[in-house]
């Protein structure tokens, strides 16, 4: 008697097109919450809010693929397509990179299975998203002296800054951190509810 | 090349043994079917000679061994194994890699890391020779299911494997896209390839194969060269649980446009699909507690009736008429139900009683109880819908439109993939509705069970 | 990214499309001048019609001039709250445009095939490609997927909340099944094969190639020295 397959750390067929296949998911609701974006105050909570919302997707990924470089392959994954598509540009692929190197830590310090592991490199992932929103700060300066020589008045000054103040930065970093670990709560939840009831993890 | 499985068990992880001491010697050339109720082991048999088993398959327990000439399956990693043996699946929705056709035909063979003028030859070859010139270079998402299968198919065709493994090929085609896969085992087989077949339906493989397997159980219960397996008499093959041997042609009188019978009435139903009309100007209609089935070729519009019927599609122009009320398409969809045929897409919760409450909220407990014993699901109410089998899923979304007391049930295909006792449970489904005086649209390619269920049938051409 | 490129037009090879990306990234946040701002967009749009996509790239300079438009003349008449908005809004949609004009060609004349044949090319390992090109798959059947979940829910009565755990919990169920039968059609078609892969998309750097990406450079190093 021999068992069928031989467990190896290092990703097969069948894992990447997992890993490919729960992308797309969490992209799609991702994009959704870009769109948001478009609004100056959503797109500062975005990286907030796409924690809350992507939980599911990553919770799963994690638990069907308990293999190191499953995350860091979403998050390249994304970032790429984002980039492709030019609606982003490098300096999210550099938070991405950074996001889901930590994840990928976590992950390898915690072995793969613990909940409360996967629970804080959700929180690590979904750091990487700031990276949209930063150039509000990144660029302030000069994004601040365009709009005086066009003339603005001081108040239209003073309220962008406050937009990009530091106070609103912290908020910006803090908000997926604190999100993520309700998401991958309300993961846990249908977790219980559903996927292991039903066989699937 | 030969087959030779030598003593084979098999058993998945925490499941009882699937295959139990399976020898079996497949000559080169021969066309081979595995036959049997579902769950007999023989898609298992399929996954042995792919090397899916086991090398895909985790946590399995394998013994004995599977061989290609002198290639040992379990050692032969399975790229390798790609070059002697092609597989074409049972979901044509999930089988293919890319979003093209051209791509999807040469992928094999990029993987292979074939030559690219080669693999253009190759695939001017594969055109030619299974005639599908007219599926490239198009976006496969736009194919119909018949369509994918056919792909699928000619990308394994592609790859030029000795060996087809095709498991339940057809369990989601309809009668057109059948023929044309029987063309295509036509041809492997003339260029002397070994085919071998996991099926439920059979009338199609006439001719074709040269021994059929019987497995019952996990075993090898009976091996029937083809003349032994077409003279089976018509009790012996319903007994052994198979599929009509021939093709069914339908007994039930075909209605035309009349509307004498109230309770639910079709006139002049047109639709439109971005301004292209689907079909034009339908009339006919159906009695409470009568069972009309819609056949009909492919691109007839049967998808589009059915959810113009339901109130998923508005019509273009016509009437749809409930008990003497005209209904718009919003109030349709409270009044009628609609059996998808991926079931998979209709069920919410977490549990089989919940499932139940969901859409009924009002309903007592024993009143649930007394539906799902009516419907074999008393057993499961804890169960999780997605845990069931494909036969109770559909059971279980029978029973949620009974409770909520609609008038209207629309089946789309609901025999597909099924052995003969699977569909014989559908049937006894459908008649227990229609003693509740249900008004029930049976949309099926199906004669066998058409023949079984249907007091009329409405036949849908262009 | 599905339509393939036509023939007739000029059609780039898909790494220079690539390429001119990555320029435009470094143009969009080193430039600072209106002027080479404006020229950039101009000769990206011209070189996108002159690839076939005309109609996106009218829709796109119209597009640009409304943020021109509302940058210089509506927000300093706008009140205070609305001007904010509006200005991040116009301010940063006008920094990435160049990358959103290349990435309107990436996607409109670049299919799926041609990205991964550029990507083999570049050596990109298959471990990124494979689930790159599963997730892109992948889309249009998640389309596909909610279409469905959402008519079945069209007949049972299901409202607010519940309604998102009845959209979640199917599609992430049939996303299991499908990993595991695409999986399993993809690996009996030797997509675990060590070799290296081969593709039928012939790409050839031509001449007009060249002179697009001298042509990015040229802006390139213009920004950096025009401040």
């Amino acid at each position: 008697m021999k068992n069928s397959t031989t467990n190896t750390m290092r990703m097969k067929g069948k894992d990447l097109i997992t890993v490919g296949i729960f992308s797309a998911i969490y992209f799609v609701i991702n994009f959704a919450f870009m769109l948001l974006g478009t609004i100056p105050i959503m797109w500062i909570l975005m990286p907030g809010l796409i924690a809350l919302f992507t939980g599911i997707p990553y919770m799963l990924l994690a638990a069907k693929v308990q293999k190191p470089g499953a995350i860091f392959l979403m998050g390249l994954i994304t970032g790429l397509i984002y980039f492709i598509t030019g609606q982003f540009t490098t300096v999210i692929l550099i938070t991405f990179v950074i996001g889901c190197g930590l994840a990928e830590l976590v992950r390898f310090l915690t072995k793969y299975k613990s909940f409360m592991g996967n629970t804080l490199s959700f929180a690590c992932f979904s750091i990487g998203m700031i990276g949209s929103p930063l150039p509000i700060w990144l660029f302030k300066e000069s994004f601040i002296a365009q709009i005086s020589e066009q003339g603005m008045s001081a108040d239209y000054v003073a309220s962008i800054e406050a937009l990009s103040s530091t106070g609103m930065l912290v908020l910006m970093i803090a908000a997926p951190i604190v999100l993520a670990f309700v998401g991958a709560f309300i993961a846990k939840v249908l977790f219980k509810k559903h996927f292991v009831k039903a066989g699937i993890v | 090349m030969v087959i030779k499985l030598n003593n084979v068990s098999f058993q998945y992880e925490n499941q009882p043994e699937t295959l139990s001491g399976i020898d079996l010697e497949i000559a080169p050339g021969e066309c081979v079917l595995l036959c049997g109720e579902s769950g007999c082991g023989k898609t298992t048999i399929t996954k042995l000679i792919n090397g899916l088993i086991p090398h895909f398959v985790e946590g399995g327990v394998l013994s004995g061994t599977t061989a290609i000439d002198n290639i040992n399956i379990a050692e032969t990693e399975i790229y390798r194994l790609a070059q002697y043996v092609g597989s074409v699946f049972q979901n044509p929705k999930s089988q293919f890699f890319n979003i093209d056709a051209d791509s999807e035909l040469a992928f094999g063979l990029e993987n292979a890391g074939v030559d690219p003028a080669m693999i253009r030859e190759r695939l001017e070859q594969t055109i030619k020779a299974l005639h599908i010139e007219s599926l490239m270079g198009r976006n496969i998402f736009s194919m119909s299911g018949g369509e994918k299968q056919t792909l699928a198919f000619a990308s394994v065709y592609a790859m030029n494997p000795d060996i087809f493994v095709l498991d339940e090929p057809t369990a989601n085609l309809d009668a057109d896209a059948i023929e044309l896969l029987r063309q295509q085992i036509i041809k492997a087989k003339s260029e002397g390839r070994t085919v071998v077949i996991a099926e439920h339906r059979l009338y199609f493989l006439v001719d074709l194969i040269d021994r059929a397997i019987y497995i019952e159980n996990g075993k090898i219960s009976k091996i029937f060269s083809a003349n032994e397996l077409w003279q089976l008499s018509e009790s012996e093959r319903i007994s052994m649980g198979l599929r009509s041997l021939k093709k069914s042609e339908l007994l039930i009188p075909t209605v035309g446009s009349s509307t004498d019978t109230p309770d639910l009435t079709v006139e002049n139903l047109s639709c439109a699909f971005d301004k292209k009309e689907i079909f034009h100007s339908l009339t006919f209609s159906v009695r409470s507690g009568e069972v009309l089935g819609i056949v009909g070729h492919n691109g007839a519009g049967k998808t589009t009736l059915t959810r113009c019927l339901c109130g998923l599609h508005k019509e273009k122009s016509g009437i749809i008429r409930l008990d003497e009320k005209v209904l718009k398409p919003k109030q349709r969809q409270k009044s009628c139900f609609c059996v998808m045929q991926d079931v998979n897409h209709q069920l919410f919760s977490d549990s089989v009683y919940n499932e139940c409450l969901l859409s009924s909220p009002n309903r007592t407990e024993e009143e649930i109880d007394k539906v799902l014993q009516a419907f074999d699901l008393l057993p499961f109410k804890e169960r999780h819908p997605m845990a069931l089998s494909g036969g109770q899923k559909q059971r279980l979304a029978v029973a949620t439109a009974v409770l909520s007391e609609k008038k209207v049930l629309i089946f789309d295909e609901p025999t597909s993939g099924l052995d003969y006792r699977r569909m014989l449970e559908v049937s006894g489904v459908i008649n227990q509705l229609k003693a509740h005086g249900k008004i029930i649209i049976v949309v099926s390619h199906d004669f066998e069970f058409l023949n079984q269920i249907c007091d009329k049938v409405y036949y849908i051409d262009k | 990214m599905s339509s393939a490129a036509k023939k007739g037009r000029l059609n780039f090879d898909p790494r220079t499309k690539l390429i001119l990306l990555v320029i435009a990234n470094i143009v969009a946040f080193t430039q600072q001048s209106i002027w080479v701002e404006i020229a950039w967009v101009v000769s990206l749009l011209i070189l996108i019609a002159v690839c076939g996509c005309g109609k996106s790239a009218c829709k796109l300079a119209v597009a640009f001039s409304i943020c021109l438009l509302l940058q210089y003349y509506i927000v300093p008449v706008m009140p205070q709250v609305l001007a904010t908005t509006f200005l991040i809004l116009a301010t940063y949609a006008r920094k990435i445009f160049p990358c959103l004009i290349i990435g309107t060609l990436l996607v409109q004349k670049t299919s799926v095939r041609e990205m991964t044949a550029a990507l083999r090319k570049w050596h990109v390992p298959q471990g990124l490609i494979i689930p790159l090109s599963v997730t892109i798959r992948y889309f249009p059947a998640i389309k596909e997927e909610i279409g469905y979940i959402r008519d079945a829910m069209k007949f049972r009565d299901i409202h607010g909340i519940q309604k998102l755990e009845c959209l979640v919990v199917p599609i992430m169920m049939s996303a299991t099944a499908t990993a595991e039968e695409l999986s399993a059609a993809a690996v009996t078609r030797g997509i675990e094969n060590p070799n290296k892969k081969t593709s039928i998309v012939t790409m050839r750097f031509g001449v007009h190639d060249v002179l697009c990406l001298a042509f990015g450079i040229i802006f390139c190093v213009v920004a950096f020295i025009i401040v």
